[in-house]
């Protein structure tokens, strides 16, 4: 059982599928993810890794659960951060349902350390991805705050 | 061991925080993302604060502890349509608004100090749908649509 666990829900005016897509295709999570992308063939198993922009592995991991939608679930280690990859694998988990006009998007990102360093980092990352997800696909436009990496990140 | 139980919600809305705080504040915006209902207080420290339902039931009251607009907004906030809620007691919801990178930053907290308790878990359910469709309403001047927001 995972110890630590950061937990996040947001509503989406978008249908299911595009939500869907918005999280995994390198189009949509350039504008809205700090300029990263994806690489992974997206089947159960497959290597799954975030590349940052100036080419650094971000993070890294497989792909452990696929079920086009609503659920996706990785395992990811951090790449980057000498404190962060120590900790070894963590899991994210996206699902997906939809109600009315919206789709119910929640996030789980869990490792099995308490106290563990990386679900705290990701726990400030979050909201404002997210954020800027749903800005992007109701209006056309992510948030300025994470159009871009971050600058001697 | 804190026997406290706590929410956090943060979300990141483009709009200045000046209408992240109308919104928040003034009854003609918040029931049109916020199951229709309407805040009643005139919005000073120590002034009863109450919100009601469409159809003018009591959702929750308690009053103003704190408020600096458009920075920050502590309540302390009962629900008083639930029985096993309301036993609860009082809770405190702090809600804090900044200005990051030209986008505004809201964060919630909701916390009491009841452990496991049954109002942090059903706010837990609320605040995200509320929130998301308070930054639909500044983003794209339509709120979510039911059954997210609908009148309770």
């Amino acid at each position: 059982m995972a110890s630590d666990r950061y937990f996040y829900v947001i509503y989406i005016r978008a249908p299911q599928e595009t939500v869907w897509r918005a999280l995994m295709e390198p189009s949509f999570t350039r504008r809205f993810w700090q300029e990263t992308v994806q690489e992974c063939d997206w089947t159960v198993g497959s290597d799954w890794l975030l590349r940052i922009p100036d080419g650094r592995v971000g993070g890294a991991g497989k792909v452990l659960e696929f079920e086009p939608p609503p659920r996706l679930s990785v395992s990811w280690r951090n790449e980057f951060i000498p404190g962060l990859a120590d900790e070894g694998y963590t899991r994210r988990t996206y699902e997906l349902e939809t109600l009315g006009d919206a789709v119910r998007l929640s996030l789980t990102h869990e490792s099995d350390l308490k106290g563990s360093k990386m679900i705290a980092s990701v726990s400030q990352g979050w909201p404002g991805i997210l954020s800027s997800l749903k800005s992007l696909l109701e209006t056309g436009e992510p948030l300025d705050s994470t159009r871009t990496w971050p600058r001697g990140f | 061991m804190s026997k406290t139980s706590r929410f956090v919600y943060v979300t990141f809305i483009r709009a200045a925080p000046q209408r992240v705080w109308d919104a928040l504040t003034q009854p003609e915006q918040t029931r049109l993302y916020w199951h229709g209902v309407t805040q009643v207080s005139d919005w000073t420290p120590g002034a009863d604060w109450k919100m009601t339902f469409a159809d003018g039931r009591i959702a929750d009251a308690g009053r103003v502890v704190e408020i600096d607009p458009p920075r920050r907004l502590v309540l302390e906030w009962r629900n008083e349509f639930m029985p096993e809620l309301k036993a609860e007691g009082f809770s405190r919801c702090t809600i804090e608004i900044s200005e990051e990178h030209d986008v505004t930053r809201l964060a919630v907290t909701h916390e009491i100090d009841v452990e496991g308790s049954k109002l942090i878990e059903a706010v837990s359910g609320g605040w995200p749908m509320i929130l998301s469709s308070l930054k639909s309403l500044l983003e794209t001047g339509a709120p979510l649509g039911e059954p997210l927001n609908q009148d309770a």
